[in-house]
């Protein structure tokens, strides 16, 4: 007979267990929805994120077929315009000048264009008048005519007619605002001005920092890459989504794999709880396949009810998602803090495919986690099922290592691989098989780890009775304990990672902040020479280092690198530049160049390398140096080289060696006043105390989503040792009322059951710590390198891991003490006579 | 609400007084030639403008218009960007051919600069990116534009001298004396040249008719648009008559010359000009009601005649708005005797002059 | 019909996995309405006997057949199918579902191969009717006593009219006066329906409501008088 025909049965026997045990079934439930509902959340804030980013990246663009872009934001020669716009296949090329402006201390992107030729190539970025007030038709060449974005227009609360103050570039222009940009996405501030007027009013005079371009015949111009200078390179739709993309995208997977963790345990914990209860169902199971239910029609009752769970649980999961990340967009914004979407607001974007691949996932943890218990139970002989209670215990059978050592050697194995795509692809199937190793593993541990207990005597008999009960059935231990011990080794493994690389960040920042004080000048503006002079005679200065720090575009499908312009000590090791590598030798008639370990690692740079910039002269890499702040990459170039190169004498940061004994605030006010007016307002000083706080504060805020994550999954992985405790409790109750009927009290029998439980929390703990110390170390030396590429040494929380344990088994004696209290409340002759 | 930048609307739209510095228009101006025929930047506005008819080797009828403008926008002129809008630049060109029914046309605009566009001071040489109208040494003038449709490479060459209108070249435009501008024409140009259409290029020869007009002050307040024809007579005279039209279509200017033959020019007074329309038709795009057919009468010394101005088809209608520019109707038409080009403007919108 | 064979073994032999024979050379045969106790002391290997009968365990040497089907001929599956049709069990500890109702307790063995919930239901309340909880099929087993589990354990191994009842000890936890009246309608069925009954007992009681009472030994079965 096929499960088909005996489909009533099964929905009886599905309906009577659901009827009998709702809260277990309800619990699994949420425990999927929990891991669905973060999963879906962290994905759609990344998504959202990602596509308002892509969108106002877009709207800066202005929808050109594809642009020629300045690789820093010295810009290029405008002499390149012409020779852009007569190139073959080029119909139309506009260019532009683009400004970081602050109106009223509000930051807008400003952008210089001529009207004429941004209607032909980005008409989204043409701004309009408002009819009746100013019709007059110079209002287009107007130099002093700002058209606002909506965002704009209400960020500096201006409106139509009103007289603006626009400081950039170290300049400040009065402006009048003529119109809107109705083509600007909402969000996105904005501000288009005439093209002559961005270079007059901003010193921007014969610069250029992007050409849009509109294509002839939709083929991108063929050999428009060959005429363009050093300084300026092709972008499209396609190298922007990319860039943007590589931004962030180390983090938003690594947080996507988080998210999984939590899914996964949840996955554990319908498996612990479907174990158990197919156990303490093992009687009825045979009783049924003795009365002519065939073998899969078991499998097929738990793999029916793992799907309800699924469904319910998934469906639950995708609701709270949704309004999870809804919450979370709106209060700690597109990157749950890491800072990588810095402008704009996000609009939640539904993710249909996200949804139906999470629903899947859901779905899958529930009825795996239900199907390989059952296919154990479908396997007992129903003879035997039927006479003993379920379980057979027998000591002497030998736990299986062999598994757990094989996955444990393909996760070692996985993890000398390389990042694919600049994902560590690898280096999670390698923390993935490190875990299943240590899961399948837990038998053979508990047995090992108890056996010297077991053979002890002379405790007291609950004590002996619990160890003698986990080290007799050590599966059904690692069956409770599996949840827990995937989370709290993942937890560990996180914990472990963050205190490494905090402590990592924490000492570097000790090294390079060696000065008295520093200071910056905001807004895109810089200190000229005269400027800079100035500052240098404010007393209580011994030295002023100036250093001028700008985006450097590499490749156009990268984010750009840093460029820092500063003095370097070159005879003897610099102070504030932590060489991880460094070389003598170097070609005459070239300049020094000391890149950051990202750099390195992105661009394949080592030392004694020759590298072409996009500024003039020719490179070699003379050291590589440790940084933590820079994971686009950065290079140091001596100030003397860059102003070579460049012409750029502005500097936008130094950093004051005081005289002994000047007085630090005596100082800071000094050097405001001394700065110059235009500067007023933008000049920040601070002193390498606060930066550091403010750096380690950054860096808590960009784990915080981490925390709360690990946080979420220990908790799933607890509920799991509560619910699964409890069921065994209650299961063994006749094992109870024999033990009362022979003479042990009840308080013996809650000391046993507690003893059993700080055990079970203790081996867990002992596993899950081991685990997460070893998948702690892929963290640190495979996925960070991978994916941040920096390198660190790892520092291990040891405090966090005592409380880790100490919780761990609190919670299991905790649960099995209140488990147990139920599981005895009735009286002995009941508990022996109770059938099942 | 409508995108800022009608440039055209701002070209030929002067709002803007005479009193910002634009040199005015006053009478007694003398011309000389070549230098009349290059820019005036130093004016408002400016342009180039040629119309006529062509006849392919198939034997066809086409009209056609070029027109380069310049305007010179009332911006900071101490700006020493080379972006610096001191020159605005913009063209238009149409094909009428009745085949089609309605124009095929395009447009080019930029701000000098770059040597992707300019107007040389000195004689007939304005380049806007690809295309461009020269005179050369030899007096002849050469223009090349390209559009979507089609592309026309034309010699123009003069058979007579230029025809200054007005006053010695002063053309009075309203009531007020400051309401002019400098004009002068070239009729009877003989075309020769290359029209591709569809990648296929055909040699075209035709008759053209070049309108020079400078000015910092065109439109006088209360006018809503023109019309104005140029016509090419059969006995190698030149007429061209024009009226400015108020609300509700009062005429509140008109004007115009006839050179007959033998060189001796007619000027007409206000009064001495009348357009009737004789049938409208309706635009399909605008909703515009143009006077397509006109009975065009002009009082002489030996009397008033006559011209019934007959389209070559309805519709040339020009509707540009998508480049900024305002609609106009710009059609060759044919008349007893002769042929040449009826140019109605302020009916779609009333022309914000 | 009295005298068809319902249940016929052949040189059956069987031995523990430690190695310790149970019995060789044991023959029996069981016909409709025929009730056959099988005592013997605690370890001599009844239950195994009963799971050899059932199907449920295989025997070293010999053939088991129910109803001219040899048993060792059949597969897993049609080994679940013949316990599902042609076999009744009651068990010492009753076995009665807690979280099913009574009514649907009964009609397991029904739901488990076909699905016309009307022809079941009927059915199994006649069968509850037959052991006298006729009114009682919407209750559950916690309302129950020992004496009317077994009585709804009997009512399932009877409901899908097998041809072959084994029953392991069905008095062995009630009291003597339940365990007589168990034990009448046990045998008042079996007659009544005409099945074969084999009864793995220690109780007197048991054995005396039988046709039959053969005492297993290793040697095989003999008759105890």
């Amino acid at each position: 007979m096929s499960i088909l025909s005996a489909r009533l049965a099964l929905g009886w026997m599905i309906g009577g267990e659901w009827r009998a045990h709702p809260a277990r079934l309800a619990l699994t439930a949420i425990a999927i929805a929990i891991g669905v509902a973060l999963g879906f959340a962290v994905h759609l804030v990344n998504g959202s994120a990602l596509s308002s980013f892509e969108g106002a990246l877009r709207t800066v663009k202005g929808s050109a077929d594809l642009q020629v872009n300045a690789t820093s934001p010295l810009g290029f020669d405008e002499a390149l315009y012409p020779r852009v716009a007569t190139a073959a296949g080029v119909a139309d090329a506009s260019p532009v000048v683009i400004l970081r402006a602050t109106i009223g201390r509000r930051p807008v992107t400003l952008l210089g264009l001529d009207v004429i030729r941004a209607a032909q190539v980005t008409p989204s970025l043409v701004g309009v008048a408002p009819a009746g007030i100013d019709r007059r038709g110079d209002a287009a060449f107007d130099d002093a005519a700002l058209y606002l974005s909506a965002a704009a227009m209400r960020n500096v609360n201006a409106r139509p007619g009103a007289m603006l103050v626009v400081t950039a570039n170290g300049r400040t222009a009065t402006m009048r605002v003529a119109g809107r940009l109705p083509g600007v996405a909402e969000g996105e501030a904005i501000g288009v001005i005439d093209i002559a007027a961005a270079q007059w009013r901003f010193d921007r005079l014969g610069r250029l920092d992007r050409i849009d371009v509109k294509q002839q015949d939709g083929a991108a111009p063929p050999r428009l890459a060959t005429i363009l200078p050093r300084d300026a390179t092709i972008g499209s739709d396609a190298s922007d989504a990319t860039r943007s993309d590589a931004l962030s995208r180390a983090y938003r997977v690594n947080l996507d794999m988080l998210a999984l963790v939590a899914l996964l345990t949840g996955g554990f914990l319908v498996f612990s709880a479907q174990s158990l209860s197919v156990a303490r169902r093992l009687r009825a199971f045979a009783l049924v396949r003795t009365l002519g239910l065939p073998r899969n029609g078991i499998v097929a009752t738990v793999a029916l009810e793992g799907l309800a769970i699924g469904v319910i649980g998934a469906t639950l999961g995708l609701l709270l998602g949704y309004a999870l990340a809804y919450a979370a967009l709106a209060r700690f914004g597109a990157d749950l803090g890491a800072g990588y979407f810095a402008d704009g607001r996000v609009r939640l974007t539904f993710a249909p495919a996200a949804a139906i691949g999470f629903f899947a996932l859901g779905l899958l943890a529930a009825v795996a986690g239900s199907v390989l218990p059952a296919r154990i139970a479908a396997r007992a002989p129903p003879a035997a099922a039927l006479r003993n209670a379920g379980d057979v215990i027998d000591p002497r059978t030998p736990m299986p290592v062999r598994p757990a050592a094989i996955l444990m050697l393909l996760g070692g194995g996985a993890a000398l691989l390389p990042a694919i795509g600049g994902l560590p692809l690898f280096g999670f199937s390698s923390m993935a098989l490190i875990l299943a190793g240590g899961i399948a593993g837990m038998p053979w541990l508990a047995r090992t780890l108890l056996a010297p207990l077991s053979r002890g005597a002379g405790r007291s008999v609950p004590v002996d009775l619990a160890i003698r009960h986990l080290h007799g059935a050590p599966a059904q231990a690692a069956t409770a304990l599996c949840g827990i011990v995937a989370s709290t080794a993942l937890m560990i493994a996180m914990a472990v990672m963050v205190t490494s690389f905090r402590g990592a960040v924490d000492e570097w920042l000790g090294q390079v902040l060696s000065d008295d004080l520093y200071l910056r000048v905001e807004g895109g503006a810089g200190l000229d020479p005269a400027a800079q002079a100035r500052l240098r005679t404010v007393p209580g200065i011994t030295a002023i280092a100036y250093s001028r720090q700008i985006p450097l575009t590499l490749a156009p499908d990268r984010p750009p690198v840093s460029l820092i312009a500063r003095p370097v000590v070159t005879d003897g090791p610099d102070p504030s530049l932590v060489l991880l590598e460094s070389g003598r030798a170097r070609p005459a008639g070239t300049a020094p160049i000391w890149i950051s370990e990202p750099a390195a690692r992105l661009y394949g740079w080592t030392v004694g390398d020759s590298v072409t910039l996009p500024i003039a002269g020719r490179y070699v890499v003379a050291g590589i140096w440790r940084d933590y702040a820079r994971q686009q990459g950065a290079i140091i170039v001596r100030d003397t080289d860059y102003t070579r190169a460049t012409g750029d004498r502005t500097r936008t940061e130094a950093a004051i060696t005081l005289a002994r004994g000047a007085d630090p605030r005596t100082v800071e006010r000094a050097l405001t006043a001394a700065a110059p007016p235009a500067l007023a307002g933008l000049v920040a000083i601070a002193r390498p105390a606060t930066l550091r706080r403010y750096a380690l504060e950054l860096f808590d805020r960009s784990f915080a989503v981490t925390y709360l994550l690990e946080g979420v999954a220990i908790l799933v992985g607890l509920a799991g040792v509560a619910a699964t405790m409890s069921a065994q409790t209650i299961a063994r109750t006749r094992e109870f009322g024999m033990l009362r009927h022979i003479g042990v009290a009840k308080r013996q029998i809650v000391t046993m059951l507690a003893t059993e439980g700080a055990l079970l929390g203790l081996v867990g703990g002992i596993a899950g710590i081991t685990l997460g110390g070893v998948m702690a170390q892929v963290l640190v030396h495979v996925i960070n390198p991978q994916s941040f590429n920096w390198t660190m040494a790892t520092r291990i929380p040891w405090g966090s891991v005592g409380e880790v344990a100490l919780a761990l088994i609190v919670a299991a004696a905790g649960t099995a003490v209140l488990a147990g209290r139920r599981a005895i409340a009735a009286d002995a002759v009941r508990m022996v006579r109770e059938d099942w | 609400m409508r995108p800022v930048l009608t440039f055209a609307a701002l070209a030929l739209t002067a709002a803007t007084p005479a009193a910002t510095g634009y040199p005015v228009v006053r009478p007694g101006a003398s011309f000389t030639f070549p230098r009349e025929h290059g820019a005036h930047p130093a004016f408002r506005t400016e342009w180039w403008y040629v119309t006529g008819l062509l006849k392919t080797q198939d034997g066809r009828d086409l009209g056609f218009q070029i027109t380069f403008f310049r305007t010179t926008p009332g911006t900071d002129a101490a700006n020493p960007s080379r972006f610096a809008p001191k020159q605005i630049l913009f063209a238009h060109a149409a094909l009428s051919d009745p085949k089609l029914g309605h124009l095929l046309h395009g447009e080019r605009a930029a701000r000098a600069g770059f040597g992707l566009a300019q107007a040389r001071i000195g004689d007939t040489d304005v380049t806007l990116k690809d295309w461009h109208i020269r005179r050369r040494p030899d007096g002849r003038f050469t223009t090349t534009v390209t559009t979507g449709d089609f592309a026309l490479t034309l010699t123009l060459t003069p058979r007579q001298p230029p025809l200054l209108q007005g006053k010695a070249g002063y053309s009075q435009k309203g009531p007020r004396p400051e309401q002019a501008s400098y004009y002068y024409s070239i009729p009877h140009l003989a075309v020769a040249g290359q029209l591709v259409r569809h990648g296929a290029p055909q040699r075209v020869t035709g008759q053209a008719w070049l309108d020079r007009e400078w000015s910092s002050d065109y439109l006088g307040g209360g006018a809503v648009g023109w019309d104005w024809t140029g016509l090419n007579l059969d006995d190698g005279g030149a007429l061209m008559a024009f009226r400015i039209r108020g609300r509700e279509g009062k005429p509140l200017w008109a004007g115009g010359s006839l050179r007959r033959a033998d060189g001796r020019v007619v000027r007409f007074a206000p009064a001495d000009v009348r357009f009737d329309p004789l049938r409208q038709w309706r635009s399909p795009r605008t909703g515009a009601l143009y006077p397509v057919t006109q009975r065009l009468t002009v009082r002489l010394p030996e009397g008033v005649r006559r011209f019934r101005l007959d389209p070559l088809f309805a519709d040339q209608e020009l509707d540009a708005r998508r480049s900024g520019m305002p609609v106009y109707w710009e059609g060759a038409v044919r008349t007893a005797g002769g042929s040449g080009y009826l140019e109605l403007t302020g009916y779609a919108d009333p022309l914000q002059m | 019909m009295q005298d068809r064979a319902l249940l016929r073994v052949t040189a059956l032999e069987k031995s523990v996995p430690g190695g310790r024979q149970l019995f060789r050379g044991l023959d029996l045969t069981a016909r409709a309405g025929q009730l056959i106790a099988i005592v013997g002391e605690s370890g001599v290997g009844k239950s195994t006997l009963l799971n050899i009968l059932a199907g449920l365990d295989a025997p070293d040497a010999g053939h088991v057949a129910i109803e001219d089907t040899i048993l060792d001929t059949l597969d897993e599956a049609a080994l679940t199918r013949l316990r599902a049709t042609r076999i009744g069990f009651v068990f010492q500890a009753f076995h009665v579902l807690p979280y099913l109702t009574l009514r649907q307790n009964v009609a397991l063995p029904l739901a488990l191969v076909s699905n016309d919930r009307r022809a079941i239901a009927d059915q199994a309340q006649a069968m509850l009717a037959r052991v006298g909880l006729g009114t009682r099929g919407d209750g559950y087993a916690r309302d129950l006593s020992g004496g009317e589990l077994q009585r709804v354990a009997i009512a399932r191994a009877l409901v899908h009219r097998p041809a072959l009842i084994l029953a392991d000890e069905p008095t062995g936890n009630l009291d003597p006066d339940t365990a007589a009246k168990i034990l009448t309608l046990f045998s008042d069925a079996v007659r009544e329906q005409g099945v074969a009954a084999i009864i793995v007992t220690h109780s007197a009681a048991a054995a005396a409501i039988a046709d039959d009472v053969l005492t297993l030994t290793a040697s095989g079965l003999e008759r105890a008088r």
